[in-house]
């Protein structure tokens, strides 16, 4: 064997310094190790799909949801009340479906064979908002239209291509058309309030179920018109001019009042949120549900952050009451 | 080029050719300028430096630009070489810190260090295994050599992870990380700079380095900038740095001079910095601030929001998709180059694969949609489906870019080690890779930026567009293009568009510009070996 | 493939060794990953749009909604509410855009290309590839909002009656990305033009722009021509900037008429908003990703429809390039 050499020598000298050192880090900076979370927070992951009209209130209500919470992962879609049944609530892939309509019975039905009970909560109340460009004048002084001048301009049978075929006192120019897709249910409830069942809607109109889009569309261009949720016109109140509608008791404008009111007829409608009863076993989901009906009543975050109608005490009461009853089923 | 010899030939009316000459400049240059218009709109809008106080800008001018432009003339002066120097002396911190920041946002909000630990800990164990196998004392034959490792790795990260995390007492935060990262970066440190100024002083520079990242830690928790931070940054971006430094002192004496620039640009930044500070002169109202990058508000509201889940998300996919994409895409190169015979079945997998690069990325998307979502039954819009799906595309971009990096090696290299008896993995490995080896990182770092510029493959995997940071493989992510979408068609509103959505640019082109420069240095450097 | 004949007799020894097996089995498995790819893109592909079409969906164990081929391909309107369900209207935008970018990149792209080959100094070269490098890095969805958020307006001071959502200006930028594609393709295919060529122009005389015009363009055509024609196919795949500036709206196209066909060409339709193939998927996502509805089977259907036109013009570009290539060595 060779005498040890310096080399030798300088390298034993760093491995116990290095190995010193880390120990000595090790051992000195250690904490105990409570598991990879707080045993006192919420945390889990929440999935809500659904109304582009309910986009808004939803997103609002998780943002302040997730100051006090941080550990939950909430994560929202747009994708229109019957896509997010169709694709997302019923096959089990999402705990909320927000929604701007009614669930129709085939929904219902694609649900329950999937073991998928949906949990009704009225959320907010909406004013659904026909809007035309600022400088669009031909409506009168009080920027009134009929149910029934509606109704032609979306029609599938009439399809107008000019203002003026509806109503000849209006301009002889083409008609620009914004509006949800097919998929949302803000075009259900149109079809349903303005067309009434039997009639179609038209297909060349530029469809979109980002609202913000309509509004861009509608302050773009002098001869257009579009419909969307009342929250994504009072942000934008600037951009766009919102229609008074005459359902035959005169031209009645769409704000909160006359939506609470029921006088703006026949597009007030209630807002939902669908609540999965299964997902109810999750403490984090069932937490967020009570949080969001609790806050239904909140004027400052729904009429003034979002600009729908907050529900009133005894709607916020029923819809609470509904919830614990599904929690505790859900329990058992 | 054929420019040199023309100009005795072209005495024949000459003024066509000229007007034809500018048409063709003229026409080079539309696009650049048209996009040189619109970055420069997007950069105001985002940064707003007309906003800042007149004083301001002249501090900065007097304390940066004139010393460094002054400075860097002086550089240019004593050499090209020298300049370059400087610059990368810069860019080098700057770059540096910026990833690091990515890295250590990963650690702090994504992955426990607790859960690092763990893994790493039981990948050791089978590299151990390797390492013990390696030995010239142990022989056994291949494939038990293989049973061996494959099994230990098995065996180990089944049971490992949770033995560890079910321990009492752990290291803290940022031990973990100055165990993990720091001690085999300092040996590795150590032995490649033993090689090249003696075992003494290579081990001195690990020893160093090794100290310098654990004190960091105590450092930053004492001044509060957060202990994983502090320890991430000197790791990534403190020791190249002093490396760098060392290197160029050491070994290229008479290119240090090109260290003053870096070191008058980031002190004259600093004072200009302090100066402002002092006086109370206000800066720009820039959008992209501290909070837009660590904000994870999503809403509506263009002064709260932020797109620090965004960085994340793309963060973490990059990640993803460069350990799925790399290997397979390297080695399907090496099997086209090296081991396929010259047969139909080669030449249709070579049309493929060029087709597969021409393919819309809404197809990949679609592919993806189908293939995990609809059939493997995995989530839409989680981690693993969309990395999966950007892996698949910029597969065929990695193949094709490593062939070329292959096909580049001179045959002559491989025929002297198979005349020397080497197998044709032995050559492989030992010959033509190392070779190949920086053409192929260029070409991956340029297919990685390539993905994670993507959006529609995301869109149609199902991204939800309101998204945290995500913290499992089957949680919801997004990317920062993604995060763009979603507020230009969500939130679109012309306040957003020249607020928010131009400071977003501004931070995605940074990533990607980076990524790419990073990519073409990698190739010019490398070029002329 | 490198020098395989040769070296077949140098390592037949000990290509059997189970070192051996094992590194070329993994090789082989991660090529035939590729093959793998493209197999399922096509059969998920065919798979999921034969439940889209009449005569295909029985055969699949389908029973909702569906399109016979001659409605897909005929139909005049694109909507899912009839359902209308024609494919043309698309493909006319899609055909617009491709015009549009088209007319941009493809006279300023071999502009370019001839100017970096024939008349840059190497210096400007090593300045201006790298620019046309960024041009072609900048992700498409910061084109799109670009389009929106400045193209738009600038369009508009020339065209005030310009909508919000036009074609324009998705013209305009996807013209701009594609434009880096043409320049280099263009450029490698005139560089690889042998001297001797130029030379001979010259010694007989020849200007300059006699010899660029004359010698190398035609010397180069073939992968000038094919240029064209993959950078038209990346600009028909393009989704996010057209999604973002074209809008959505499905223009009505009756493609059994010639006179719609003539209206691509007439330049106010380009002012006005328009749905491409790739948008139109798009818009399907967010009503249908999951389930088996509608919506669902028409995406891949389009999709069908983009991933075949992109292959062909795919393997087209290719066979040009190879087949009309001048041997010249």
């Amino acid at each position: 064997m060779m005498p040890e050499t310096d080399a030798d020598l300088t390298r034993r000298t760093f491995l116990a310094g290095a190995a010193t050192t880390g120990a000595v880090a090790a051992a000195g900076c250690t904490s105990n190790n409570t598991g990879t979370e707080d045993s006192g927070s919420l945390s889990g992951d929440i999935g809500i799909a659904g109304s582009s009209t309910v986009f808004p209130l939803s997103v609002a209500m998780r943002k302040r949801f997730v100051e006090e919470h941080e550990n939950v992962d909430i994560s929202v879609q747009s994708t229109g009340s019957g896509g997010g049944f169709a694709n997302y609530f019923c096959p089990g892939d999402t705990d909320f479906n927000n929604a701007s309509r009614p669930i129709k019975s085939e929904e219902v039905d694609q649900c329950s064979g999937n073991d998928v009970t949906p949990v009704e909560l009225k959320v907010a109340t909406d004013a659904l908002t026909v809007v035309v460009n600022p400088e669009a004048d031909w409506f009168g002084e009080d920027d009134c239209i009929t149910v029934e001048e509606l109704k032609q301009i979306w029609s599938a049978e009439s399809k107008p291509t000019t203002w003026n075929e509806v109503n000849s006192d209006w301009p002889d120019e083409e008609i620009e058309l914004f509006g949800p897709t097919d998929a949302s249910g803000t075009f259900d409830y149109f079809i349903e309030a303005i067309l009434g069942e039997e009639t179609a809607h038209r297909t060349d109109y530029q469809s979109t179920e980002q609202d913000n889009q309509i509004i861009n569309g509608v302050n773009r261009s002098e001869y257009a018109i579009g419909y969307l949720g009342f929250a994504y016109y009072s942000e934008n109140t600037d951009q766009v001019t919102a229609l008074a509608v005459d359902n035959g008791d005169g031209c009645v404008k769409p704000s909160l009042e006359t939506a609470k009111s029921g006088e703006y007829a026949p597009l007030s409608r209630p807002l939902f949120t669908y609540v999965a009863q299964s997902s109810l076993t999750k403490e984090q989901v069932a937490e967020f549900a009570k949080f969001w009906v609790e806050n239904t009543t909140n004027e400052e975050v729904v009429a003034g952050e979002v600009g729908y109608v907050p529900n009133s005490e005894s709607e916020m009461e029923d819809a609470m009451s509904t919830l614990e009853d599904a929690i505790d089923a859900a329990a058992n | 080029m054929a420019a040199d010899t023309a100009n005795e030939f072209g005495q024949v009316s000459r003024r066509v050719g000229i007007a034809f000459r500018y048409l063709l400049l003229a026409s080079t240059l539309v696009g650049i300028v048209t996009l040189g218009f619109l970055l420069v709109y997007v950069f105001n809008d985002a940064i707003q430096p007309l906003s800042a106080d007149p004083g301001w800008h002249l501090t900065f001018f007097l304390t940066l630009v004139l010393p460094g432009l002054a400075t860097g003339w002086w550089c240019l002066q004593r050499g090209y070489a020298t300049f370059t120097t400087g610059l990368v002396g810069f860019f080098l911190p700057v770059l540096a810190s910026l990833y690091s920041g990515a890295i250590a946002a990963l650690f702090i909000d994504v992955i426990p260090t607790l859960v690092w630990l763990a893994f790493v800990v039981a990948f050791a164990v089978p590299v151990g295994v390797f390492a013990i196998l390696q030995q010239p004392t142990v022989d056994l034959p291949f494939l038990a050599n293989v049973a061996l490792i494959g099994g230990s790795a098995i065996g180990s990260l089944l049971v490992i992870p949770g033995l560890i995390q079910s321990f009492p007492t752990v290291p803290s935060g940022w031990v973990v990380l100055l165990i993990t990262l720091g001690l085999p970066a300092s040996l590795l440190l150590a032995r490649n700079l033993s090689d090249r100024w003696g075992q003494r002083q290579g081990r001195i520079a690990g020893l160093v380095a090794f100290l310098a990242v654990g004190a960091a830690g105590p450092l930053g928790t004492a001044t509060g900038f957060g202990a994983i931070p502090a320890v991430v940054l000197t790791l990534f971006a403190g020791v190249p740095t002093a490396l760098y430094v060392a290197i160029v002192v050491t070994e290229r004496p008479a290119l240090r001079h090109g260290l003053l620039l870096p070191a008058v640009l980031v002190g004259g930044s600093l004072l200009g910095a302090a100066l402002v500070s002092a006086v109370g002169f206000a800066g720009p109202e820039s959008w992209v601030d501290w909070s837009f990058l660590t904000s994870t508000v999503q809403s509506g509201d263009a002064r709260e929001v932020g797109i620090y889940p965004g960085i994340v998300g793309t963060v973490l996919l990059m990640f993803v998709v460069a350990v799925v994409s790399f290997p397979v895409g390297v080695g399907a190169a090496v099997y086209l180059e090296e081991y396929a015979p010259d047969n139909t079945f080669t030449r249709i997998v070579d049309v493929n694969i060029s087709n597969l690069a021409g393919v819309p990325s809404v197809v990949y998307g679609l592919l993806g949609l189908g293939l995990f979502v609809r059939y493997g039954g995995a989530r839409s819009g989680t981690l693993i489906v969309a990395g999966a799906t950007l892996a698949l595309l910029i597969l065929p971009i990695i193949i094709i870019s490593t062939r070329e990096a292959i096909r580049s090696v001179p045959d002559s290299m491989r025929q002297a080690s198979y005349g020397m008896g080497a197998t044709r993995w032995q050559t492989v490995r030992n010959v033509v890779l190392p070779r190949a080896f920086p053409g192929i990182l260029t070409g991956t770092i340029l297919a990685l930026s390539r993905a994670i510029g993507e959006t529609a493959p995301l869109l149609v995997i199902g991204a939800a567009q309101v998204f945290g940071v995500p913290d499992s493989w089957s949680s919801t992510i997004g990317a920062m293009p993604l995060q763009l979408y979603v507020w230009a068609s969500t939130y679109a509103s012309p306040e957003f568009y020249t607020t928010v959505l131009a400071a977003g640019i501004v931070v995605l082109l940074t990533a990607m510009l980076t990524m790419n420069s990073i990519a073409i240095f990698v190739r010019n450097k490398y070029q002329q070996r | 493939m490198s020098g395989d004949r040769s070296t077949e007799g140098l390592t037949r020894r000990t290509e059997n060794s189970s070192r051996e097996l094992l590194a070329r089995a993994f090789f082989f498995g991660c090529a035939a990953l590729s093959v793998v790819t493209t197999l399922s893109i096509v059969v998920l592909l065919v798979f999921e749009a034969a439940k889209f079409f009449a005569i295909s969906a029985p055969l699949v164990g389908v029973t909702g909604e569906t399109a016979t081929i001659t409605e897909f391909l005929t139909g005049m309107e694109w909507g899912l509410q009839g359902p209308n369900l024609g494919v043309a209207p698309l493909v006319a935008v899609t055909v617009m855009v491709t015009l549009g970018s088209g007319l941009i990149a493809i006279p300023l792209g071999v502009g370019t290309a001839l100017y970096l080959s024939e008349y840059a100094s190497p210096r400007a070269r090593s300045y201006l590839k790298p620019a046309l490098e960024v041009l072609a890095g900048v992700p498409s969805i910061i084109y799109g909002i670009f389009a929106v958020a400045y193209i738009t307006p600038a369009l508009s001071t020339f065209f005030p009656e310009i909508g919000f959502f036009n074609v324009a200006s998705a013209c305009v930028v996807v013209g701009i990305m594609i434009l880096p594609m043409v320049a280099s393709v263009s450029e490698d295919a005139m560089s690889a033009v042998p001297d001797d060529l130029r030379q001979a122009g010259y010694g007989m005389g020849a200007t300059k722009y006699d010899v660029s015009v004359g010698v190398v363009v035609p010397a180069a055509l073939s992968g000038i021509v094919s240029s064209f024609i993959l950078a038209l196919s990346r600009a028909i795949g393009e989704t996010m900037a057209v999604t973002l500036a074209g809008g959505s709206l499905a223009r009505e196209f009756d493609p059994t008429n010639i006179g719609s066909y003539l209206s691509l060409l007439d330049p106010a339709t380009y002012l006005e908003p328009g749905m491409t193939m790739t948008a139109a998927m798009i818009q399907l996502l967010t009503g249908d990703i999951t389930g088996g509805g509608l919506a669902y089977r028409s995406l891949f259907a389009v999709g069908l429809v983009l991933f075949i036109i992109t292959l062909v013009m795919n393997i087209l570009s290719d066979a040009i390039a190879r087949r009309y290539k001048e041997a010249y060595e």
